[in-house]
């Protein structure tokens, strides 16, 4: 026979298998939903109500460092730097939210070195960030539910991708797909009726 | 300068509202004959010096040619389709000219006759053959540079002023897909240097016509309000909105009421005005000028003011081909096909043509943003992937439906507290009729270039505001007549595309000029002969 004696526990049992069978549920039913709500909840997101402004000149390296690993594998050049220079600084001065974004990005990048990121030898950054995951910035979303600490989950979904789209808008990007000039430039007319040596 | 002023009133003979296409040509038509002129433009005159910090703006994705003043550009939408403001119109000297693409096309005889041909819409109340002179004298003022080899043109009395821009690369690839398939390509006119030419410098291919760094796209703030301030004649009052327009009781307008960032009230009298502000901001100003003897607006008898808004709905149909295109060097196309666009039933569907782009798919930083790559290997993903795909624009010609319209919103305020314009706007069954077989004809011509991934974006539209102050011999059934006259009000013209009766599928800017030019002929003959 089985006892009607509702105890804590079993209340609980009950609470976690209602809970669970409503989920499966849903996930059967609407996945495409419960990913976007999943997505609309936990994805990480610029904080608006942050200040604009300039990052120090620390930080402003500590995200160079990390931004070179990212978009070319190596160091970069000075006029690359300087691309990268306008696209954060303007990004910081202009839009609220990615001063705050990109000084908790140099936090964690120090915080994961345990010291200063910049400094450290080039294949030490490199090892730093795959371990880290720095550079899988397609956050899936079942992510934002596993227990990732969310500073990471920003950097991965808002600051990686951020550098590498300001980088590839730049005449660096350009002159990845050979083109010396481009939109923004103006060159010779006639370049566009023939194929690029 | 001629121009007095009384204390807040000024006078002068000839008031232009709006400094863009339609009115910059007005005001040196009228002017260059000794008539006194000015005008009144809401946008600021932009400083060419600044076009390289406009075009540096312009590629970190702001519009510069906004206006400045906040919620001076605020407007509402409804209907099935979206119809937003923000990039589809440019406030300021030079006015849409400043941010259009520079195609200049004609339109076709067929274009002014669809009730006579197709059984549909509206005949225009003239015909090409009474436009085209002033086609050709549109072209030498703008500086189109073309060359007769359109198959389906309507008959020209005079040559292209420039030569055409030589076709792409890309356009070799499409001229042969075209032959096997029988469609014909031919040259896109444009407005646009392809030579030195009216003392601008030939275009360098920066790629950014939006915001044209070096001149070379026509602009009526370089083409004709300059020539027009020279003559002494033309005075140009730049930052003042027109707020509305007061008529006495015999029916004529008698000033112009407007307000600068400080939104003083001013008047300007004067013995003719011309409303030439675009198809949605005269329309606006039309029905905020109801008085107790015009309660539906001034030259709104018909009750047609903001109705029939009309653009030109698009598509653009892409597809990845194996080779490289080599896209982004220009900002303008060369290759066009007026093969669907004339000589054709149009009784159930619209005319379309097919723009060959130049450039299309995605760029290097949306490569690299969608690759999930890093390092050297994102490097080499976005070199691979860039410059792999074609495509087809298409436009689409749109009948006229009461159902679009431009009406004022009470509920939302403007800077000067005015009601805002409020756009309903939808894509019919012949619009996307027209659509369907475009796209068909499209992706077969990608087919035969041996494309993959053919894919068809969503159904968008031109930054063309038509229709809204139509054209017509009857008063009850149009706004303006054909010398663009407002039917009730005789010292009262309105010019611009809100004037067209049709929208045909071709860019409305070079008939938009030639009817401007037309009209100031007009005017100045009323004024001579007063």
């Amino acid at each position: 026979m089985y006892s009607l004696i509702v105890t804590r526990r079993r209340l609980l049992a009950v609470f976690v298998a209602a809970a669970g069978a409503l989920l499966a549920l849903l996930l059967l039913w609407r996945p495409a939903r419960l990913a976007r709500l999943t997505s609309r909840l936990f994805k990480p997101r610029l904080d608006p109500t942050t200040p604009t402004g300039s990052l120090s000149e620390s930080e402003l390296d500590t995200i160079l460092a990390f931004a070179a690993l990212l978009v070319e594998g190596r160091e970069l050049s000075a006029e690359e730097r300087g691309y990268l220079v306008e696209h954060v600084s303007e990004r910081t001065a202009k839009t609220p939210g990615y001063l705050a974004l990109y000084r908790k990005t140099a936090g964690v990048l120090d915080g994961l070195a345990a010291g200063r990121f910049r400094s450290l030898p080039f294949a030490e950054r490199v090892n730093l960030i795959t371990r880290h995951g720095l550079t899988r910035y397609d956050v899936r979303i079942r992510e934002h539910l596993l227990p990732v600490r969310r500073e990471i989950l920003a950097v991965r979904a808002l600051a990686v991708p951020d550098l590498i789209g300001g980088y590839y808008a730049s005449p660096a990007g350009w002159a990845a797909v050979g083109y010396a000039t481009f939109p923004g430039r103006c060159g010779e007319l006639a370049r566009y009726t023939r194929a690029e040596a | 300068m001629t121009l007095t002023a009384r204390g807040e009133t000024r006078e002068t003979e000839v008031c232009i509202i709006g400094a863009g296409a339609a009115g910059g040509i007005m005001a040196l038509e009228l002017a260059r004959r000794g008539i006194r002129v000015t005008v009144l433009e809401s946008g600021p005159r932009h400083d060419f010096a600044r076009r390289a910090d406009y075009t540096r703006r312009f590629i970190k994705g702001e519009n510069p040619w906004q206006s400045r003043l906040p919620g001076l550009d605020r407007h509402t939408t409804s209907g099935d389709v979206e119809y937003r403001l923000e990039w589809n119109r440019a406030r300021g000297v030079g006015g849409s000219t400043l941010h259009w693409e520079g195609y200049a096309l004609r339109f076709h005889a067929d274009d002014f006759r669809m009730r006579s041909l197709h059984g549909t819409a509206e005949d225009w109340p003239l015909s090409y053959d009474d436009l085209e002179p002033y086609y050709g004298r549109a072209e030498r003022a703008l500086g189109v540079a073309g060359t007769s080899d359109d198959p389906w043109a309507s008959p020209r009395s005079t040559a292209f002023p420039l030569p055409a821009f030589p076709m792409s690369f890309s356009d070799g690839l499409f001229t042969d897909a075209c032959r096997r398939l029988g469609i014909g390509l031919h040259h896109l006119p444009q407005a646009r240097n392809s030579i030195a030419y009216g003392g601008r410098m030939q275009c360098r291919a920066c790629g950014t016509c939006h915001v044209c760094p070096t001149g070379a796209k026509a602009s009526t703030d370089l083409t004709h309000i300059p020539q027009a301030e020279s003559t002494g004649y033309a005075y140009v009052l730049t930052e003042m909105t027109v707020l509305r327009l007061e008529a006495d009781r015999g029916g004529l307008v008698r000033s112009a009421v407007y307000a600068g960032s400080d939104r003083r009230e001013r008047r300007l009298t004067a013995r003719v005005f011309v409303v030439a502000a675009g198809g949605v901001e005269t329309a606006r100003l039309l029905l905020l000028s109801a008085s107790p003897d015009f309660p539906n607006g001034i030259a709104n008898w018909s009750g047609l003011v903001g109705r029939y808004f009309t653009s030109h709905p698009l598509i653009d149909v892409t597809g990845r081909v194996d080779t490289r295109v080599y896209p982004y060097r220009t900002g303008f196309s060369t290759a066009m096909s007026n093969q669907f666009a004339a000589r054709r039933d149009r009784k159930k569907r619209g005319a379309f043509y097919l723009e060959f782009m130049n450039s299309a798919g995605p760029l290097p930083h949306q490569i690299a943003a969608s690759s999930g790559a890093w390092g050297p290997e994102l490097a080499k993903r976005v070199r691979e992937e860039f410059g792999r795909t074609l495509g087809i624009r298409v436009y689409t010609e749109q009948l006229p439906d009461t159902g679009n319209s431009v009406t004022l919103d009470g509920t939302v305020k403007d800077y000067f507290g005015n009601p805002v314009p409020r756009l309903t706007y939808g894509i019919g069954p012949y619009e996307r009729a027209a659509m369907a077989e475009a796209q068909e004809v499209a992706e077969g011509i990608l087919r035969a270039l041996g494309a993959k991934d053919i894919r068809t974006g969503a159904a968008w539209y031109a930054s063309h505001q038509l229709g809204t102050h139509r054209m017509g011999r009857a008063p009850t059934s149009s706004v303006v007549d054909q010398n663009l006259r407002a039917h009730d009000v005789p010292n009262l013209y309105l010019v611009g595309g809100g004037c067209f009766v049709t929208a045909s599928a071709s860019q409305p800017t070079l008939t938009i000029a030639a009817l401007a030019i037309r009209a100031a002929e007009h005017i100045a003959e009323v004024l001579r002969g007063a």
